[in-house]
């Protein structure tokens, strides 16, 4: 099983939701299973995509105006952004463009990144239309969704969405900051019934050597550290 | 290296390379002082071990490998660590020589070679086990290995790369090892989380003593980290008037948690630089801002975090703070620092230094006139409401540990007193079982000795007294008797009050004295039947659980009763006790009369004075009964231990019990000479049954030492026959 571990920076003006997705979202995670962590500016949590297993790291950042500057800190390293905006403001969806600016130009590596209109629930207020979001999506490479953190509805789809991609990301190997492996070496996680040592007696090689071999091939292709 | 400081001439290092010098190593830069600390060390080696602070001429040299600076350092610690050296001289042979080595080879040795501290690998091997019991020796070994390769590896590259430079040098190293875990065979069966841990681990334990090493990795030099650091206390300093509405975070300053929480933020954060490791550090800042968070409330987000964040940091101004955070920047582990919690946190923090770093006032959203003002305004001023706060929250929080200490010590008073209560209890218990026993054996008694014993003492009391001084023992006894009570004689002839004070136990004989005395003859010997079986444990109650409340307590009624139980006791006994008692006080007053003055004068005169030798007499009783006969006393109560410190409280019993036999008699005698024949007499004829009783218990009890004693006085002669029934009675 592939598992790979991804920093997720959660971007977007003050106001537009972007603490009460993620809240939302943990809320559910907790209900369901998993470790809790305390505080909704920083978790973790595993998800399953296929056969393979991200590891997400959610940073949540301050969205103050007066702590923008302090934005390129957060999302150092980040192998994907929730770009967040309210559907009601016009100025909240004008902030994202300066936000992916700001990425394209401070981030050298490749991101995942995903448009996420917030409060689809006030439909009536809406003052960014569908169209403009998805348009926009595109052009910047993003997945764009439409949520409700009130209703709950499509936040699943944008983590899982971006786990995805992450996924495939990190197949490219592109990725210098994504850790990802082999989950062969014992990830502790696995889904129970998966030791290591059947994978290792599947392969026919008993032999402490002959395992390490397999090992070695996976670690030096798929480690790399940046600093 | 060289950096854009101002007075840079005098930065320079003295030996006039290009290099900066350091007040720690005399003005020296790294590499020049190392040379002169190397030369100065094998010159002392040379002519003697005793290590002198003289400075030498300086030489130019650049060699990387020398790291002599460290020795002094790391000579202290081989000191310390020289035992556990030895027991660990497998690993790393070439850096452990004792130190006896070192000084023979030092002198040879162009170079000292730096030495990393046992202690360290002892350290490592020992938190190794300790939390990874299940990993293999072989991965201790290798990542004891990794750490000290890796220390030596920072250390020969401290003086010649820059500090980003080893910082990656770092970084690489780090990754090495992950690669080591990756395709070592050791690690085969380890999996990836406790390999984080195994890194983690190296890194705590290299970089902790890395930390140790001045300007090293911490503020090292050829940066501004110390410099920052000032700058940053001041700024912050001057800051302190920003306040939780300036920076639009919900903190009730009035609500005690809140404040409770702040100051534990702060202290976390004030004790990040505290901690050596980064991996410490971080996992400060991580406690922090949990802190934080929960001051936050929840669910905290970011927006609510950064802010409060940056308010608890204002008020903590945390010592050397930038250097913190570049240390822990450049030597800890990126991976760690990219990503986890700690990473994020710390990045927080990192956020809140910018923004005090970069603060004005449109970031405060304030006037900008207005925030001038502010800045101008001595730092002392501002800030004084939340300083207060804090202040309080800081005494409030050490008034709770003082709180909590004092409930310890309540509830250790609280088992003290019931232990207390249960040795009463005990002693209470223990004093009746004897009390039984005693009845019971005094029920069985048959005496045989009585005859041979009273007749001459009999006699000998009824004729006079002198006749029984002969006893040498006895004046021995007195006389050492003699010193401690002529205070308490001459205080108890004055008043039988301010004696009682003093030693309850001679009150209370004395007491009973006198209560005999104005008791008729008759009444007596009616009490000693009555009181008999049912006053003594009384009376052993009250001596042994309190001394100083028994004399006060004791009415003249109650303390009749007393002294007649023990007085019957020892008035039975009496007939071979009392002479004995009686005649050594005499005897002493006689011989010893000569010697001290006021004594002698004391007790000639007046008839109070010779109630007074009669006390005398005693304490002479007791001290004898203590000196001859402890074997006495510990044999009844070695079959009961616990009952060993009740029996002590008991001694009250022997002087009340010598003060019957005797002082009744003896008061008799000088006060009213007819009542005390009388009493004598009676007692002596109630003796016959009692005191045969007494006996008897005494030899059942105490079997050996009581057996031994009668064996010996009886065998002797008939005057030492008396010593032994004193030695009874108190049991």
């Amino acid at each position: 099983m592939k598992v790979v571990e991804a920093k997720i920076v959660v971007l977007g003006s003050q106001g537009v939701g972007k603490t009460s997705l993620v809240v939302r979202y943990i809320g559910k995670m907790f209900s369901k299973h998993i470790s809790p962590t305390i505080g909704a500016s920083f978790f973790t949590c595993n998800i399953n995509v296929d056969d393979s297993r991200v590891k997400l790291q959610v940073w949540d950042t301050a969205g103050q105006e007066r702590f923008r500057s302090m934005a390129p800190m957060y999302y150092r390293n980040a192998n994907a952004a929730l770009l967040v905006y309210d559907i009601t403001s016009t100025s909240s969806f004008a902030a994202i463009k300066g936000w992916v600016k700001e990425l394209k130009s401070n981030v050298p590596e490749p991101m995942v990144l995903a448009l996420v209109g917030n409060k689809c629930d006030l439909e009536s207020c809406r003052a960014v239309s569908h169209n403009e979001a998805t348009q926009y999506a595109t052009s910047i490479g993003a997945a764009y969704c439409e949520t409700s953190a009130l209703h709950d509805q499509g936040i699943d789809q944008v983590f899982l969405s971006t786990a995805t991609s992450l996924l495939k990301l990190s197949s490219t190997n592109l990725v210098s900051s994504m850790r990802s492996y082999d989950s062969v070496d014992g990830d502790e996680r696995l889904p129970i019934g998966t030791p290591t040592e059947e994978t290792a007696t599947h392969t026919g090689k008993v032999e402490l050597p002959a395992w390490q071999d397999n090992r070695v091939a996976h670690g030096e292709t798929q480690r790399n550290m940046c600093c | 290296m060289p950096s854009l400081r101002i007075d840079q001439s005098d930065l320079k290092c003295k030996n006039g390379c290009d290099y900066f010098g350091n007040p720690q190593w005399q003005g020296y830069c790294s590499k020049c002082h190392r040379e002169q600390l190397q030369r100065q060390r094998r010159a002392e080696k040379a002519s003697s071990t005793l290590p002198k602070p003289e400075q030498k001429k300086p030489e130019k040299s650049f060699k990387v490998t020398s790291h002599s600076s460290f020795s002094k350092f790391e000579e202290k610690r081989l000191r310390q660590s020289e035992t556990l050296k030895k027991a660990n001289l497998l690993k790393f042979s070439v850096f452990k020589k004792s130190s006896t080595e070192d000084h023979d080879h030092v002198a040879e040795k162009k170079q000292a070679e730096f030495k990393i501290p046992a202690i360290v690998n002892e350290g490592m091997k020992r938190d190794f086990r300790l939390r990874f019991p299940n990993l293999t020796p072989h991965i201790d070994r290798d990542s004891r290995l990794f750490a000290h390769s890796f220390i030596m590896d920072v250390i020969k590259h401290s003086n010649i790369l820059t500090v980003d430079e080893l910082s990656e040098r770092v970084q690489r190293q780090y990754q090495l090892f992950m690669k080591h875990m990756d395709t070592s065979p050791h690690f085969v069966n380890v999996d990836s989380d406790t390999k984080e841990l195994l890194i983690d681990f190296v890194e705590k334990h290299s970089m902790k003593y890395l930390h140790e090493l001045p300007s090293v990795v911490f503020s090292p030099t050829g940066t501004d980290d110390e410099r920052l650091d000032r700058v940053m206390s001041e700024r912050i300093q001057q800051l302190s008037w920003v306040c939780e509405t300036h920076l639009e975070c919900k903190l009730d300053r009035n609500s005690a948690s809140c404040r409770q929480l702040l100051y534990k933020a702060i202290s976390e954060l004030l004790g990040m630089d505290a901690a050596l490791s980064p991996g410490g550090k971080v996992a400060r800042v991580r406690r922090a801002c949990k802190h934080v968070l929960a001051l936050c409330g929840a669910p905290a987000s970011a927006d609510d975090l950064l802010p409060a964040l940056i308010f608890t940091v204002l008020k903590a101004n945390p010592p050397r703070l930038v250097s913190n955070i570049n240390f822990v920047t450049r030597f800890c582990n990126a991976q760690r620092l990219m990503t986890g919690e700690g990473g994020y946190y710390f990045t927080n923090l990192c956020c809140a230094v910018q923004f005090i770093e970069n603060l004005t006032s449109e970031s405060l959203n304030m006037d900008k006139k207005e925030f001038d003002c502010y800045m101008a305004m001595p730092a002392s001023i501002g800030g004084s409401a939340w300083a207060a706060a804090l202040s309080l929250c800081g005494a409030s929080r050490e008034a709770e540990e003082q709180m909590l200490q004092v409930e310890k010590l309540i509830a250790h008073t609280k088992d003290l007193k019931d232990k207390a209560d249960q040795l009463a209890n005990n002693a209470e218990t223990f004093e009746k079982e004897i009390a039984k026993k005693v009845q019971d054996v005094l029920a069985k008694t048959p005496l045989e000795i009585k005859p041979r014993r009273e007749l001459p003492r009999l006699g000998s009391l009824k004729t006079s007294t002198s006749l029984l001084v002969d006893i040498d023992a006895e004046k021995i006894l007195i006389e050492k008797s003699l010193q401690e009570s002529t205070q308490l004689g001459s205080t108890e002839s004055k008043d039988n009050n301010s004696a009682e004070n003093f030693a309850v136990e001679i009150e209370i004989p004395k007491i009973k004295m006198d209560n005999i005395k104005n008791q008729p003859a008759t009444s007596f010997q009616e009490e000693i039947d009555q009181n008999r079986f049912t006053d003594t444990p009384k009376i052993q109650h009250e001596p042994i659980i309190t001394f100083s409340q028994t004399p006060e307590e004791k009415s003249p009624s109650k303390s009749p009763i007393n002294p007649w139980e023990l007085k019957q006791t020892n008035s039975l006994e009496l007939l071979t006790p009392s002479p004995l008692g009686f005649t050594p006080f005499d005897s002493r007053s006689i011989d010893e009369l000569m010697t001290p003055d006021d004594f002698g004068s004391d007790q000639v005169p007046g008839l109070s004075n010779v109630n007074y030798d009669i006390d005398l007499s005693d304490l002479s009783g007791d001290n004898s009964l203590a000196e001859d006969t402890p074997r006495d006393q510990k044999d009844p109560f070695s079959p009961e231990p616990k009952k060993l410190y009740p029996f002590e409280p008991r001694n009250p019993f022997s002087p009340i019990l010598d003060k019957f036999d005797e002082f009744t008699l003896i008061d008799t005698k000088t006060d009213q000479p007819s009542d005390a024949f009388e009493v004598v007499h009676r007692a002596s004829s109630s003796r016959d049954p009692f005191s045969r009783d007494i006996n008897d218990s005494f030899t059942m009890e105490k079997d050996g030492s009581l057996l031994d004693d009668s064996n010996s006085p009886t065998s002797t002669c008939l005057l030492p026959s008396p010593l032994l029934p004193q030695s009874s009675k108190p049991n």
